[in-house]
Formats: C-alpha cells, sequence, structure tokens
C-alpha cells in the first residue's frame, strides 16, 4: 500500500504547479523576476536521499516518468523536463553517499540539483530558440529566485517527509 | 568497472538520443496531440480543476483586502462612468437592431464580426517561465478547436495551442512568434482612413506587441490608439481589441513602420476567459 504513496504525492505536486504561480502576489510575477518552481524536482531529491538504495533506482524511474508528465501538460515540448529531472537525480544518486543525509545535504543537494536542472533545461530551449534572453539577465532574474524559493518550499517539506520516507524504505523490504 | 562504465556512457548516450527525437518530434508542425497526451492532459486537468478553485479563492482573499482599500474612490468614478453608459446601452441597442434589419434586406446573415462564446475557467499556468501558455477547462467536448481566438472582458489574450477531449492550452499574447501573426486594423470612426498591417511577435525588451503596418493611410497612426482584429486572417473574427498604441517607429530603412502596442488585457491576471468560435469559416481555416 505504501509504494502508492510517492506516485500519489508526485502527483499532487505536479498538480500544484499549474497554480503555485497564483499564490504569489502578482507584482511578483508581473515584474521582471521569473521565479519557476520545481517542487517536483524537490521532493525527487528527497526521494533520492531518503528512500532509495544504493543498487536501487526508484528515484531515478520516478524522475523520468514525472518529467514526462511536466512536459506533456505544461510545456507541449517533450524530453527536457524528462531529460533533465532523470540526469540530476542520476547524479544525486552517485552523490549522495559523500555526505550524511541530513538536513543541510539535503538543501546542498537541492541547490545542486536545481542549478543543473535550471541550466540543461535552458540550454536545450536556448538552443531550440525559445529562451532568447541574455545569459546574465537569465541568472539575475530567474536562476537566483528560483534557487531561493525552491530552498524555502525544501524547508517546509523536510521536516514533514523526511524521517517518512525513510520509515518506508524499510518498511519495503519486508 | 570499465563495463560498468561504459554502460554508463551509453545510457547517457541513449538519453540524448531520445531526447532529441522527442524534441524533434514536438517541435515538428503538428496538427493535433497524440492520445497519450490528450489522455494525461485530461487526467491533470481534471485534477486542476478540482484544486484550482479553492486556491484562488485563498489567493484571491489578499486581493480583496487591497481591493477593498480603493472602493471609495473607485465608485464615485464608476458612478459617473455608469451615467455615460446609460444612454450608450440605448444608442447601442438602436443600432444593433438597425444592423440586423440592413442585413436582412441585404440577406446577408453573419458577418466576419459573428461569433459563438465558449465560456471557460483557467485552471493552471505553466510553470515554465519561457512558454506563455494557461490551460482551461473545456476541450473538443464543448467545442474549442485549435487557433481559435481567446479573449476576455478588456481585450484579446491569446489563441488555442493545443486541445484534448476536456481541457485546452492557450498560447497568451506574451508568447506570441513569428509563426502566429494576426492581421489587425486601427480602429477608426471615419471611413477610407483604415491602417491594415500583422501584429508580428512580442517584443520582451519593450512590454509590447509588435504591429508591422503594410497599408499606409493619409492620416498617420498615433499613440493611444485602439487596435483591433481586422478579421481578414480567416480564423479570427474582426473586432477584437488587441491593445492600446504606445509608440511609432520606423523601420531599418525607413519604408514602413511599426507600431508599439500595449496589450488591453492583463495576461497575468486571467480567470474567466471566452473562447471565440468565429460563424463564418474561412474556405481554407489556415493558420494566420
Amino acid at each position: 500500500m505504501r509504494h502508492i504513496f510517492l506516485p500519489l504525492i508526485l502527483l499532487l505536486l505536479v498538480v500544484f504547479e499549474g497554480v503555485a504561480l497564483d499564490i504569489l502576489p502578482s507584482s511578483l510575477i508581473d515584474g521582471d523576476l521569473m521565479i519557476t518552481p520545481h517542487w517536483v524536482l524537490i521532493f525527487l531529491v528527497l526521494i533520492a536521499m531518503f528512500y532509495d538504495r544504493k543498487d536501487s533506482y526508484i528515484s531515478i524511474i520516478y524522475a523520468l516518468i514525472f518529467g514526462l508528465l511536466m512536459d506533456i501538460a505544461y510545456t507541449g515540448i517533450l524530453g527536457v523536463y524528462m531529460f533533465s529531472y532523470g540526469l540530476v537525480i542520476y547524479f544525486i544518486h552517485e552523490l549522495r553517499n559523500l555526505l550524511h543525509s541530513n538536513i543541510y545535504s539535503a538543501l546542498l543537494f537541492g541547490i545542486i540539483g536545481i542549478i543543473i536542472a535550471e541550466l540543461v533545461i535552458n540550454l536545450i530551449y536556448y538552443f531550440v530558440g525559445i529562451m532568447d534572453a541574455e545569459w546574465m539577465d537569465y541568472v539575475m532574474s530567474r536562476l537566483i529566485p528560483s534557487i531561493l524559493a525552491n530552498s524555502i518550499f525544501l524547508l517546509i517539506i523536510y521536516p514533514m517527509f523526511a524521517k517518512r520516507l525513510e520509515k518506508w524504505k524499510n518498511t519495503k523490504i519486508k | 568497472m570499465s563495463l560498468f562504465r561504459k554502460k554508463k556512457l551509453f545510457t547517457i548516450l541513449i538519453g540524448i538520443i531520445v531526447l532529441v527525437a522527442l524534441i524533434g518530434f514536438s517541435l515538428k508542425d503538428r496538427a493535433n496531440l497524440t492520445t497519450g497526451e490528450q489522455f494525461v492532459s485530461d487526467i491533470i486537468g481534471i485534477m486542476q480543476n478540482v484544486i484550482s478553485a479553492p486556491v484562488k479563492y485563498v489567493a484571491n482573499i489578499f486581493d480583496n483586502i487591497d481591493d477593498i482599500r480603493n472602493t471609495y474612490e473607485e465608485n464615485q468614478i464608476l458612478r459617473e462612468k455608469l451615467a455615460q453608459y446609460k444612454g450608450l446601452i440605448y444608442e447601442v441597442q438602436e443600432i444593433k437592431e438597425e444592423n440586423v434589419e440592413l442585413r436582412e434586406l441585404l440577406d446577408k446573415k453573419d458577418s466576419i464580426r459573428s461569433y459563438n462564446p465558449i465560456h471557460a475557467t483557467v485552471t493552471a499556468r505553466s510553470p515554465e517561465r519561457w512558454i506563455e501558455q494557461v490551460t482551461i477547462n473545456k476541450g473538443t467536448l464543448a467545442g474549442v478547436e485549435e487557433n481559435m481566438a481567446v479573449i476576455t472582458a478588456e481585450g484579446m489574450v491569446g489563441k488555442i495551442q493545443s486541445v484534448s477531449k476536456l481541457t485546452s492550452t492557450v498560447q497568451l499574447l506574451t508568447g506570441f512568434d513569428e509563426f502566429n501573426r494576426i492581421s489587425a486594423t486601427v480602429s477608426r470612426d471615419d471611413e477610407g482612413n483604415d491602417i491594415f498591417g500583422l501584429i508580428e511577435a512580442y517584443d520582451e525588451e519593450t512590454d509590447s506587441l509588435l504591429f508591422k503596418i503594410i497599408e499606409e493611410s493619409d492620416k498617420d497612426i498615433e499613440k493611444g490608439e485602439l487596435i483591433v482584429s481586422s478579421g481578414m486572417g480567416g480564423v479570427f473574427p474582426a473586432g477584437l481589441p488587441i491593445g492600446t498604441v504606445k509608440e511609432v517607429i520606423p523601420d531599418q530603412y525607413g519604408l514602413t513602420k511599426t507600431a508599439l502596442v500595449e496589450p488591453a488585457a492583463n495576461m497575468y491576471e486571467i480567470n474567466n476567459v471566452v473562447v471565440v468560435d468565429r460563424i463564418l469559416r474561412s474556405e481554407e481555416g489556415e493558420e494566420e
């Protein structure tokens, strides 16, 4: 029964990202700042850190599936989120043994994940011709605000899910 | 160990190939979404439908507090305007009736102005900010088709980009590029002074639409004039307000002029929209 929780939470996050921009005050959206929610990615990072084992790749499979869902639902250009989320979670999955799993390492991995994902997504969009801003402007108006906003999200959901994910991981074997 | 590394490299290479193939597939000019995509958009659309109402309600509470502060001033202005409108409404009714009668005389029932409205609610906005796209809760079942214009009370906001059974995505004016042109005109009282042109793209730097003038008239285009769709493109009906002229700039060679048009509708606070189904279909129904 427990296996169904993770996909359900991820699916809910995909849906919530669609209304995420309505929650923010419109002066923030109307202006130059381009805050982009990456809630699915943050949760996937937590899954990769706390739920996955060294030899299981559940987080990467989820990253591919829900990245594709994001592509279908919100951009119409397939493969971009799927590839970048998959890549990021793969990195995190490999790197996570370097540090103990606690809130600081989660924050660090979350920030690294967002930076890599943002850069890969925007590099692809740049080549496809969708993004046409200067890279400097991009870093100031989109990358840094997005990192800050998503870090806040990570700090909110970390206490709710870190212990729980580990518990689910241990019940998985029985 | 080396075998393992090779395997990793191999996986990443295959990943990149799949990525390029998928992007190529989705960027090519395809008419319809695949069944799988429609299915996924419908499922997510249904969930968004359920979630968006309470979320927007909570978000609106904060807006409402802001609004209440300005209520008194606005009320004064609105009362004055209301008095003016009463006279106007009567006039419009008379003119409409007369128009219908005259059309019957001419035996020409449908004009390029008339359309069937399909009312819809915005349920989600794409979190990817480069892609200016919102999702609405009406799809092919309600009669929505690709390339229909989407308007709010203030003016045009975009056009339908793709449809599935229960939802469809709207490309906002702010996301328009060279592939989405709207034939437009300047609304003027007197006959023969019309300026025709095309809304070509959205310019990020000046936050305005570029209106390239094709057919000049004796009277130059001026700041503050209203740009409306002309209906000549074959898809959008005529007379949908698009925006007001902010500035006029000559092009590189000084032969034509481009007007910077500020969109009439606010692209960030869209809740209820009307999908415009033009009654008079053009023969080919091509994209404008």
